[in-house]
Formats: C-alpha cells, sequence, structure tokens
C-alpha cells in the first residue's frame, strides 16, 4: 500500500486592520459565498468569508472534519448576552444564548459546504491554529478522517481601548481581525504538492533544535516566528540545527491571536525561489514551543 | 503506537466527592431537584438545579478551581503519576461555559461598583483556563481546551487517548468541568427547556433538563491494570439538520453509535449495556430513541441515564456520566432511575428501573451537543 501524507490543498485568508468604525461583514458575506446567511453575527461572518475563501467553487468530501478555533471567541455574543443579563436585567435570546456556544460557527461552516464529519471547537493560550492543526492531523494519521477544514477566527469588539484592555495590550497597539484556514487532504505521499509533515508541541529548546534538524532541508528551508516567539531566541536555536533563512510571514500585522493562521498560507503565496520547506515556531509563557513543517 | 488505559478518575458533583462515594449514591434513586432563586433584574427566576453542596454562587472566584483540581487530584492520586510523570502530561479541558462564572461575578462587581463596566475584562482568552490548570496541577504537558458544547469533555477523552497512543504524551489528563452560571441558568429558561419535576428521559412525561454542576477527572495512560478500561471507538459527527437538536428521524444518531461501535469492532448485539445522553427534551429524546432503534432492533441492551442523578453538566457530562458509569459497572451493576422511562411509550425504549447486574464487556456511551455535535465512545474492560 503506497505511503499517505497530508496535502494542504488550498487555503484562504481574511485579514483587516481595525478602526473604531469595524465593515459591516454582510455584504462581503453574501459576495463570498453568494447568499446571505442570516442570523448569525461576526464571529460566525469571519469564520464562514475565510473558509469561503479557502473552499473556493470546490466540493469538499461530505466526511470532511471541521476544526476551528480562537484565541477568544464569539466575544460579541457572549458580551451582549452578559450586559443583558447583569446590566440590563434581561434573560438571554434563546438564539443569542444558542450563539455563545463557541462551536456553533463549525455548525453554520458544516452546513454552508455540506459537510457531515468531525466537528471540533480548540483552543490554546498561546498556540490556537497550531492546536487545530494538531487534531486535525491526529484524526488524518489515524485514518478518523481524510479531509479537513482547519481555521482560525478572532474578532474585534468595539470600541478598541476596551478591546485592547481585554487583551490586556499598550494603549494605541493596532489591533485586527482575521480568519484562515486550510483544507487538508489525505493522498500518496509520491504526489506533487504542499504537505504538512509535522504538528508537534515541543518541552524546551532542546527539544525544538531536535525538531529543526529533523525536518530541515539544507539552504531550502523558511523558518517563520510566531507572534508569542523571541525572534532572537529561536534564530540562535535554529542556528544550532544548522537553519538560517526567516520567513516573515507577519510583516507588520496588527495583533489579533491567532496570527499563526497566517504562516502557511503567506509561504504558499510567496515561496521564495528554491525554498521547499516552511519551519513555523511558536513559544508560550512556559517555554514550550508549538512547530509545524510544510513541505513541498 | 502504544495501548492506552483509564488507570485514575476522580469526580465532583451532587452525588458526592470522590468515584467510591458517587458509586454508592448510583445504587439509590436519584434525588429531587432543589428550586434555585436566580436574580434578574429587579427580581428572581426560579430555576430547578441539582448543584453541588453549599451555595452555588459562592465565592465563584475561587469554587470553580477548587473544585475542578479536586477531581483532577483524585484522579492523579489513584493514577499514581509524581511530578516528574505530570511533566510529560498533557491536559485536556473539556468544558461548554470556561470560567464564565468567575467572569460575571467580576462583571458583576464592576456594575455594582458604579464606574465604567465592560463584560469579559478579567478573562476574555479560551486558552486561559487550560493554561492556569495545567500550572497549578504541575502538568508538563501540551494544554488543549475543547470547546464542543455537550460533548466537550467526551471529545477531549478521545483526542487524549490519541496523545498516549502516538506516544506525544506520556500521559494525559483529561478533565471535564461545569459549574452554575446565570448565563447558562437563564439562557435554557429562555429556551423553555428547564423541568421543575426533574429530569425524565425517553418518559412520556418528559419536559426537559435540571441544570447539573460537575468537575470530572480522568487519566489516560500505557499502564495496564486488572479490570482497567480503555476507549476501543469512538465516533464524532456533525448533525446538520438543526444546530439546537439532533435529526429526529434518528439517522445522524444511528451513524455516530455505528462507526464507533465499527471502531471498536463490537457489534451492537454484543452490547453490555449503554448510557443515554437522555436530555428528556422532546425532540432530543425522540431522535435518540430513533437512533437506538435503528441500530439495536429488539435487542437493545439495558440502557441507562444518568442526568436524572446530577442534572445535566453540558460540557462536563461527557467525562462525569463517564465517570459514573464505568464506576457502576466496575462494582458490577448499571444504574437505574425507578418510574422513569419504564414504558416503553411513544419512543419504544425504556430504561433501567434499578440497579441492574452488570459483567464485564463492552459499553456504548452517547453525547449530543448544540452546533450539531454528536458523539459515540465504545469503553471497554473485556
Amino acid at each position: 500500500m503506497a505511503e499517505r501524507a497530508i496535502f494542504i490543498r488550498a487555503a484562504g485568508d481574511y485579514y483587516a486592520q481595525a478602526d473604531e468604525a469595524l465593515p459591516e461583514l454582510g455584504p462581503l458575506v453574501k459576495q463570498t459565498l453568494g447568499a446571505q446567511v442570516r442570523r448569525v453575527g461576526r464571529f460566525v461572518q469571519l469564520a464562514l468569508i475565510g473558509a469561503a475563501r479557502c473552499v473556493g467553487q470546490r466540493q469538499l468530501p461530505a466526511t470532511t472534519g471541521v476544526y476551528l478555533t480562537s484565541g477568544r471567541g464569539d466575544m460579541e455574543v457572549t458580551a451582549d448576552v452578559m450586559e443583558q443579563l447583569f446590566r440590563d436585567g434581561q434573560a438571554p435570546r434563546p438564539l443569542s444564548f444558542i450563539n455563545t456556544v463557541s462551536n456553533s460557527a463549525c455548525f453554520y461552516i458544516a452546513k454552508q459546504f455540506g459537510l457531515r464529519g468531525r466537528s471540533a471547537f480548540v483552543c490554546n493560550r498561546y498556540f490556537s491554529f497550531e492546536s487545530a492543526l494538531q487534531l486535525a492531523m491526529l484524526d488524518m494519521e489515524a485514518g478518523v478522517s481524510t479531509s479537513a477544514l482547519v481555521g482560525s477566527t478572532d474578532i474585534v469588539l468595539a470600541p478598541l481601548d476596551v478591546h485592547r484592555k481585554r487583551l490586556r495590550l499598550a494603549e494605541g497597539t493596532p489591533v485586527a481581525e482575521g480568519s484562515h484556514w486550510l483544507w487538508l487532504e489525505a493522498g500518496d505521499a509520491a504526489d506533487e504538492g504542499a504537505k504538512l509533515t509535522s504538528v508537534e508541541v515541543l518541552a524546551d529548546g532542546a527539544a525544538l533544535e531536535t525538531w529543526i534538524a529533523r525536518h530541515a532541508r539544507g539552504a531550502g528551508t523558511a523558518l517563520s516566528v510566531g507572534q508569542f516567539g523571541d525572534a532572537t531566541e529561536t534564530a540562535a536555536i535554529a542556528a544550532r540545527a544548522g537553519v538560517t533563512p526567516t520567513f516573515d510571514y507577519r510583516d507588520g500585522r496588527a495583533y489579533y491571536d491567532s496570527q499563526s493562521g497566517a504562516a502557511v498560507s503567506a509561504f504558499l503565496a510567496q515561496r521564495p525561489e528554491g525554498v521547499t520547506t516552511l519551519l513555523h515556531v511558536n513559544r508560550d509563557a512556559e517555554g514550550r514551543f508549538a512547530a509545524f513543517a510544510v513541505r513541498f | 503506537m502504544t495501548d492506552a488505559w483509564l488507570v485514575g478518575a476522580g469526580i465532583r458533583s451532587a452525588l458526592g466527592d470522590s468515584v467510591a462515594a458517587t458509586v454508592e449514591v448510583l445504587r439509590r434513586p436519584p434525588s429531587a431537584p432543589r428550586m434555585l432563586d436566580v436574580p434578574l433584574g429587579a427580581g428572581v427566576e426560579v430555576v430547578p438545579s441539582l448543584g453541588m453542596a453549599g451555595a452555588v454562587e459562592e465565592d465563584p472566584e475561587n469554587r470553580l478551581y477548587r473544585l475542578v483540581e479536586g477531581a483532577a487530584r483524585e484522579a492523579i492520586a489513584e493514577a499514581e503519576l509524581g511530578p516528574d510523570e505530570l511533566k510529560t502530561t498533557a491536559l485536556l479541558l473539556g468544558t461548554s461555559s470556561l470560567d464564565i462564572s468567575m467572569t460575571e461575578a467580576a462583571y458583576a462587581r464592576d456594575l455594582a461598583s458604579g464606574g465604567e463596566a465592560y463584560p469579559l475584562m478579567s478573562n476574555s482568552s479560551m486558552g486561559e483556563m487550560g493554561r492556569v490548570l495545567a500550572k497549578r496541577l504541575g502538568v508538563g504537558g501540551m494544554d488543549l481546551t475543547i470547546n464542543t458544547a455537550c460533548t466537550a469533555s467526551a471529545n477531549a477523552l478521545v483526542y487524549g487517548d490519541m496523545l498516549v497512543r502516538t506516544r506525544r504524551a506520556s500521559h494525559a489528563l483529561i478533565l471535564g468541568t461545569e459549574l452554575f452560571n446565570r448565563t447558562t441558568a437563564l439562557g435554557f429558561r429562555s429556551l423553555d427547556l428547564l423541568a421543575p419535576d426533574g429530569m425524565r428521559p425517553f418518559d412520556k412525561n418528559r419536559r426537559g433538563i435540571v441544570l447539573g454542576e460537575a468537575c470530572a477527572a480522568v487519566v489516560v495512560g500505557p499502564e495496564r491494570r486488572e479490570g482497567a478500561f480503555r476507549l476501543t471507538g469512538s465516533a464524532n459527527l456533525c448533525d446538520t439538520h438543526g444546530i439546537s437538536a439532533a435529526n429526529p428521524d434518528g439517522s445522524t444518531v444511528a451513524a455516530v453509535m455505528r462507526e464507533a461501535l465499527g471502531a471498536a469492532g463490537v457489534a451492537p448485539g454484543d452490547v453490555a449495556a449503554v448510557k443515554s445522553h437522555g436530555t428528556a427534551s422532546l425532540l432530543n429524546d425522540e431522535a435518540e430513541a430513533a437512533g437506538l432503534r435503528q441500530v439495536f432492533g429488539d435487542g437493545l441492551p439495558p440502557l441507562c441515564a444518568l442526568k436524572p442523578f446530577i442534572g445535566h453538566a453540558f460540557g462536563a457530562c461527557g467525562l462525569a456520566e463517564l465517570v459514573m458509569l464505568l464506576g457502576a459497572a466496575s462494582a458490577g451493576f448499571v444504574p437505574g432511575t425507578p418510574g422513569v422511562g419504564a414504558d416503553p411509550s411513544d419512543l419504544g425504549v425504556s430504561l433501567t428501573q434499578g440497579p441492574t447486574p452488570v459483567g464485564r464487556g463492552d459499553f456504548l456511551l452517547n453525547y449530543f451537543g448544540f452546533g450539531g455535535n454528536n458523539t459515540a465512545l465504545v469503553m471497554s474492560n473485556g
């Protein structure tokens, strides 16, 4: 039996730096999906836009799993329900209450694209996108799924000064909304294409060094540092493993929690000449690293 | 790949503060819910509850961590994990409402102070609770928070088991937690899904849920122990029929049960007992009963419902009801609910009516959640 690999078949993104007047997303939902989706808030709208840009005109296998992550989730509907309850003294409206459940967004995505496979909403304080990618990979390695739609979504909730306080950001820090999606599919390892070859959480710098050495492909390797990583520390570890190039997918991006979701699509879109491998490394406050590898 | 076994368990619920205490209470009929006054504006709403002992809104900013850590430490002790093992252990948290009881309390306090007040200021990070728990418990592996409504902690078990089997973690500490909060209580009140007289799954007089609370924990590891259970099959599928109820024709519920049994290599006729999701709501019980009839035909094994004992613990019900069922099965019985679901009535299924003897074997556990999230687990100790 032929060896199998996980291919990145498509990527799609939404990114916009926010100002006080957040754009209405309804028209963009209609333009992207071809129809309006009623009675959903900004979080679901943004998830749908990103996913639809990834899926395009394709009909995904019905068994495709949906793996969604977010740093903050649907803050809009949760804050709205809490204000109704505690400030206005009103019980939650039924649909608002149902939509406080994070995986409501998975439901709308599955319904939009005719999917009935796995449905997971997962999070981690620092490794949100990496955690969704890891669950998808676990399922695909186990043969539970052969097709996965993996995404991250984070919204801004105005006013921006309050949003920054919620996110513990310094006054005036630029903030953004992002929705990043990949379609992964199992295939014959001998086939051409971008492959996701590893997603791991590593205990420390020594484990990261070993991982980089195992997955690097000499001068054809690009390395990107996630938003919570320390560029100097990561470069030093990478250098010990023989890797020097860097790939700056962040490129001045404003803050949102799930920026790692942009790394793969940026690499696919901007892949430098001769580069065959992307290694992405992020770090948490405990000194652990999350890393994933994409190879052509 | 390696095998993985349940090597430790812990629980806190209305039934008690340990697995042993819980199993003893499961030999008796469920208690009636108490009515809880929930402030809303200038008045109160009265909701049925099977919360844990003590006032559910007392000290909300410490109660959550105290209770979930209690369950976790019980499981860690049974698994005999020391500090070194915990460093390579992964933590998976399954919950629906996260730490909303704490953020609610902080917002209410800010409002009462008369100053500027906004919700979600004390914590807005969805991964923060998992991070804090890992740190407090000395767990050094990755932490993942699974947030899929009422299937959350069942799904967390599935992924924790995978992390151990693939050797990405030496052990997995899986936690399910759900404590009283006003958003959930009054949300279900708005949906008109609360049953003041108690939960009566699959009963012609079923009227809905009673609010429950639970913190449950299991440790999965590679050490085989005599009589230990392991996850031999699972399935999770998305049902897009409706966001708050499974397809009442039973097809999607049957599909997830069949896939889990297929993964375990267990024929329906060989299942020792089934733990239903059993929310006692009109549509969901209709869907689950139809699915059970499609999978088992006339050969339905003993079917139990555990929510009448602890209420609906939402994101924690996956693990809490698993710990309850496996604890009882290890003691030789499946719990029963006298007078509830006794007659097949219009749904065509009936529940165990008292402690029902059971031996070792394969047990099917069903969970269904908002967002069309359907999960089935097969746990085996045969």
